[in-house]
């Protein structure tokens, strides 16, 4: 086949004896030296040394071959090493192939016969390739380095503070009115059992006050375009009808007519139709819901507005339709978990008292329904609880698998109930135990001497609750009939609901359970499927808060250091190309491509390819029904090659 | 035109082309012919349906062997000069001893080959015969079809005695081929059959000389999406749940076929027949050949691998294994250019 | 007479099978020769024109090794390779070419004992069928 007087050089590594111990490099050598199309065979010893890679570069410089191919190790080892050589020398990073000659040759062939016949053939196979080879170009671009933060919760919170101390300006997006997530919402967060709402105060009020952070409440993404670097996140901000002069005085909470049954309660209180998840929260200001809210629904009832002192109350606010630019996103959106109510032998929602661990949390929390008192249905306080753990974890009732941290979670509420109620009784049912290293030991124990019970159930599933005439009257097969005031469930974890809505719109994946699914287990883990978007905590495994927290600073390390301003980003070089004249706008490649980097351009009729967002896979090259689209540095032309060439020898 | 390259398969080897001239210039009218080969006659009607413009055609080329609709024989053709004819027009598949004779006649005698229509370009629906055997189609033609009395069991022999007359038919090959598998083509006129407009305008281009490079197609480089009314219809991504045959369901008239579920094989083939089939209310069938170079089958297959909606193993045998007849569809026209050759039970073959 | 050696070319994609293949060299697990690697970058990319290429220039074996499903680097690039070449071999077995000839199948990055299994039993039952002649306008019968 002809080379069109391409000029081509070929190193063969010796590897000490890795390769040249196994292979017959003085005979692959003279081979070589016959063939008219190749300039020179050089051999060293070991070429990724210091020392090999100047020998590279001198003996490019000397003889000038216009491709040179190097017989060494894996590519994965040093072809970086060996472009940055060629390219030192003067060749375009293009011009270089590498033969697997060590791990794909020498290493798995025991007989020399053989493994040089086969090395003869790799490097066939590469000849025949290299001469279909073009230049190729590492193209940059300019990048946004602000930040996007979808969910405002804690992990949400310390990845924004994060950021915006270090210069980044950074837009907080929350679904609900204000800030803290499912932390807020609790009493104190284990194992070190500190104030939730302490722990997260200073906090709020550092987001409230940082001039680098734009909180967006009340709203949520609806759309997420473009690339890393280059993100367009498009939001709808409800509107709340209160403005920002609202300090949150609560004086139109007395003068509001309508209660409704609280969110934020989970069902347990009430609230007005003008309301603040609680004193302090950020944004300051009310929301009225317009559900709810009379005004709206029936006559102008006007009563906040006028109970207001501030002026704040705006009726005719509406939804805003925003943008924001960004170079990176993170996604904190929370968890979810198993709805007992399903499951018929626990009796939620029919008995009285029985309540999801969350419901349990609000009960004890000092910005609960109840102020902190934890009362049963009739007012009273409980002299006894259970604790069932495990419920829907590990199960058909649930999911199928351990969510880690509800151990946690569940050693917790003994302490909380004892706290309230001095003397409780608290009973601990359970089968399998997850408290991890030292702290997690110690906490246990600290539950048990404390007071907390364990009670071991081998068989969970056979755990039943009835009404009894003293409360509530628990059996299991193993177990000593139980009567308690007060049942809590510890439901396993979930990903958070309308993950898969916002996972499309972001267009990553999510694993067979529904979380997103991180970049790489070990390397990124705080990564998704596309670069630029990353998701921390509760959406992508169960986790606690603390873990949560630390992924998210991982994000925005991540993000920091990729996104300098004024620093470029590097593209993909081998990214897919659409010749126009060819493509007959069939949008078949559209269809195929997993980062939505082609385009229908619906005036000319043609397919382009997006090469910032193109990751070079090549599906789109296979899938072309018309061949318009190449794949470059793995073109057709240059696979066909190497079949020929490895086949033939 | 644009230029392209001819439908050899990577890889193989190219057979020396014969320098081909540029009609001349003389004040005599260029000479051309037209054969027929293993084909259906749809070509020559074709050229009939220019209807009218039939008289422009006469009127700058002499029609001087054409087995169809005039008188010169065989005979005539071989006193020819060599390459006195300014272009062969060749339609039809190459599967018999007699066509190969024919088409190297005519080769030889003319300056310019067009390999006229889908059986000249990719074996066209003769080269179905691939998929089966000489023994297998004679077994069935001559002795076990239902409408056949043949006690004997007479099958055709090449050669045959009576009365001190020696009787020759010629042999019928055991493949149907491709014209350039027989004979160097200059120029292919896609189509099954080519449209009239097409024969036209390859017509007018060769008598004035202004032709592609040697070895392209005579049409449109595109495929049919590219001016397919339904076009349009079709989403930016779609997935094809279930494939369907087109007697299975009512098409709706106004979407894109693949989007009903239905497979047409519009994104690899060809346009330039005016979407007659589209029209129809039928998906495109590939008549007009494929766009780029290589096998035929091979791109509509990937193609279709990418929006089939299926993601567990059972779900996609299920979904490949409900495409009745694999061949017959992706390689309905072009058998004859499959990369893998024909069919090789070595059983059936003779 | 010698005997037959077939030829198998593997189509391996760099994050998976590629990255198993090295490891297997790391591992010095060894596996027959005949076996020839091409490296694409996703099996999404590998043609069923390659596959087809490949056993016209002799191939006797082809491979096309990816992710498993789920694991694709790219996402799904090894699901659209899996839909197309379940469609390839129907077409493979109309045309009388054993299917047993092509070999779809996944190897993790770490598998590399998996890479090494897959590849010697794919070579033996190559071997047992013997070469693969293709027929018809491939090796151009007429004159």
């Amino acid at each position: 086949m002809s080379r069109e007087a391409k000029k081509l050089g070929v190193f063969l590594c010796k590897c000490g004896t890795n390769i040249a111990g196994f292979v017959d490099l003085d005979s692959v050598q003279a081979s070589l030296t016959k063939r008219p199309d190749v300039a020179f065979v050089s051999t060293h010893n070991l070429m990724c040394s210091p020392e090999g890679r100047k020998f590279v570069e001198e003996t490019i410089a000397k003889h000038h071959p216009d491709q040179v191919l190097v017989a060494a190790c894996s590519p994965k080892m040093h072809e970086q090493t060996f472009r940055d050589a060629a390219v030192r020398a003067g060749l375009n990073m293009g011009m270089v192939q590498i033969v697997n000659l060590r791990e794909q040759c020498a290493w798995v062939t025991p007989d020399v016969k053989q493994a040089t016949r086969k090395a003869l053939t790799l490097i066939s196979g590469a000849m025949a390739r290299i001469s279909h080879h073009q230049d190729l170009e590492a193209r940059e671009l300019e990048c946004c380095s602000e930040i996007v933060i979808i969910g405002g919760g804690l992990a949400g919170i310390e990845a924004a503070l994060m950021a915006a101390n270090a210069g980044r300006k950074v837009v907080l997006i929350e679904k609900e009115v204000s800030l803290g997530g499912e932390v807020i919402k609790t009493e104190e967060v284990a194992p070190n059992m500190e104030c939730a709402p302490c722990l997260l105060a200073p906090r709020l009020s550092a987001i409230r006050d940082h001039p680098n952070i734009q909180v967006v409440a009340n709203a949520e993404v609806t759309d997420v375009l473009g690339f890393f670097g280059n993100f367009i996140v498009k939001v709808r901000a409800k509107a709340r009808y209160v403005t920002k002069d609202c300090i949150g005085c609560e004086a139109c909470f007395e003068a509001c007519p309508t209660s409704v049954t609280s969110r934020f309660h989970l069902g347990l209180g009430t609230r007005k139709a003008i309301y603040t998840l609680f004193a302090g929260s950020v944004p300051a200001a009310a929301v009225i819901d317009r559900e709810a809210c009379r005004h709206f629904t029936h006559d102008s009832c006007k009563a906040c507005a006028e109970a207001c002192p501030f002026g704040a109350i705006n009726f005719d606010d509406t939804d805003r339709d925003l943008e924001f630019q960004a170079g990176a996103v993170i996604v904190s959106t929370g968890h979810g978990t198993v709805d007992p109510s399903g499951i018929e032998r626990l009796g939620y929602g029919k008995i009285d008292n029985v309540y999801t661990l969350a419901e349990f949390e609000r009960l004890a929390s000092s910005n609960g329904p109840c102020g902190g008192q934890i009362l049963l249905k009739n007012g009273k306080q409980p002299t006894s609880l259970a604790v069932i753990q495990c419920v829907g974890s590990l199960s058909a009732e649930g999911v199928p698998y351990c969510s880690g941290t509800c151990c946690l979670w569940a050693g917790k509420i003994g302490h909380l109930a004892r706290a309230k109620v001095p003397g409780m009784a608290v009973y601990n049912l359970h089968d399998r135990l997850v408290f991890e290293g030292p702290a997690g030991q110690a906490f246990y124990h600290h539950q048990i001497e404390g007071g907390t019970k364990y009670l071991h159930v081998k068989d969970l599933e056979s755990i039943r609750l009835a009404q009894g005439p003293q409360g509530i009257h628990i059996t299991a097969t193993g177990m000593a009939d139980l009567d308690v005031d007060m049942v809590v469930l510890v439901t396993g974890v979930t990903p958070p609901p309308g993950l898969d809505r916002l996972a499309e719109q972001l267009n990553i994946d999510r694993d067979a359970h529904g979380f997103l699914k991180p970049d790489h287990p070990v390397l990124h883990q705080a990564g998704t499927t596309l670069d630029g978007i990353y998701a921390v905590g509760g959406c992508v495994q169960p986790c606690d808060s603390g873990a949560a927290v630390t992924m998210a600073q991982a994000a925005v390390g991540d993000s920091l250091s990729k996104l300098v301003p004024g620093r470029k980003i590097q593209l993909e070089a081998m990214t897919s190309h659409i010749d126009k004249d060819v493509c007959a706008g069939c949008r078949m490649c559209v269809a195929v491509c997993p980062y939505k980097a082609i385009s229908y351009d619906q005036q000319e009729h043609v397919c382009a390819v997006n090469e910032a967002l193109c990751r070079g896979c090549g599906t789109c090259a296979a899938t072309c029904p018309s061949g318009a689209c190449t794949a470059k540095h793995f073109t057709d032309t240059q696979i066909y090659a190497e079949i020929g060439g490895v086949v033939h020898g | 035109m644009p230029a392209k390259k001819s439908s050899q398969a990577p890889g193989a080897s190219h057979e020396p082309r014969q320098v081909a001239k540029a009609p001349q210039r003389t004040p005599v009218k260029p000479k051309i012919a037209l054969y027929w080969c293993a084909s259906c006659g749809g070509c020559e009607e074709a050229v009939v349906d220019l209807r009218e413009k039939i008289l422009d055609v006469v009127n700058q080329v002499d029609i001087v062997f054409w087995p169809c609709a005039l008188d010169p024989k065989r005979a005539d053709v071989e006193a020819m000069p060599d390459g006195s004819l300014a272009v062969a027009l060749i339609n039809g598949a190459i599967r018999s001893s007699e066509q190969e004779h024919m088409v190297r006649l005519l080769r030889q005698k003319a300056q310019l080959v067009v390999a006229f229509g889908a059986c000249a370009w990719t074996g066209g629906i003769p080269a179905l015969a691939n998929l089966t055997s000489k023994t297998a189609i004679f077994k069935r033609s001559y002795l076990e079809s239902p409408t056949v009395v043949n006690p004997q069991g007479v099958v055709p022999r090449e050669e045959h005695v009576e009365d001190g007359h020696r009787l020759e038919l010629p042999q019928l090959y055991e493949t149907v081929y491709k014209l350039d598998d027989v004979i160097p083509v200059d120029y292919y006129l896609p189509g099954c059959p080519p449209t009239p407009e097409l024969i036209a305008t390859a017509l007018g281009a060769i008598v004035s000389g202004q032709l592609p490079p040697r070895g392209s197609v005579l049409g449109p480089d595109k495929a049919l999406c590219t001016d397919c009314p339904r076009n349009e219809t079709k989403p930016d991504v779609f997935t094809i749940k279930d494939l369907k045959r087109i007697h299975e369901v009512q098409a709706n008239p106004d979407e894109c076929f693949l989007t009903q579920g239905i497979l047409c094989m519009g994104p690899a083939t060809r346009t330039g027949c005016g979407h007659q089939c589209i029209n129809g209310n039928m998906p495109c069938t590939g008549c007009f050949g494929s766009v780029g170079d290589g096998d035929p089958a091979a791109r509509m297959i990937a193609a279709l691998g990418g929006v089939l909606e299926a993601e567990q193993e059972d779900d996609v045998r299920r979904m490949a294994g409900s495409l009745a007849d694999p061949a017959g569809t992706f390689y309905r026209y072009s058998m004859s250019a499959s990369l893998l050759g024909r069919q090789r039970d070595s059983k059936e073959v003779a | 007479m010698a005997e037959f050696e077939p030829t198998v070319v593997a189509f391996v994609c760099n994050w998976c099978s590629y990255a198993a293949a090295d490891k297997a060299g790391g591992q010095r697990l060894p596996y027959p020769s005949n076996v020839r690697l091409v490296r694409v970058m996703c099996s999404g990319r590998v043609d069923p024109q390659f596959v087809m290429d490949a056993f016209r220039e002799g191939a006797d074996g082809v491979m096309v090794l990816g992710c498993h499903p789920g694991d694709c680097h790219y996402r799904n690039g090894n699901m659209k390779a899996l839909r197309r070449f379940r469609i390839f071999e129907t077409l493979l077995a109309q045309l009388g070419i054993e299917p047993e000839r092509f070999r779809l199948d996944w190897v993790g990055a770490g598998e590399a004992e998996r890479l090494q299994a897959v590849t010697t039993s794919f070579t033996e039952s190559v071997r047992a069928m013997g070469p693969l002649t293709l027929t018809g306008s491939v090796d151009r019968e007429v004159a």
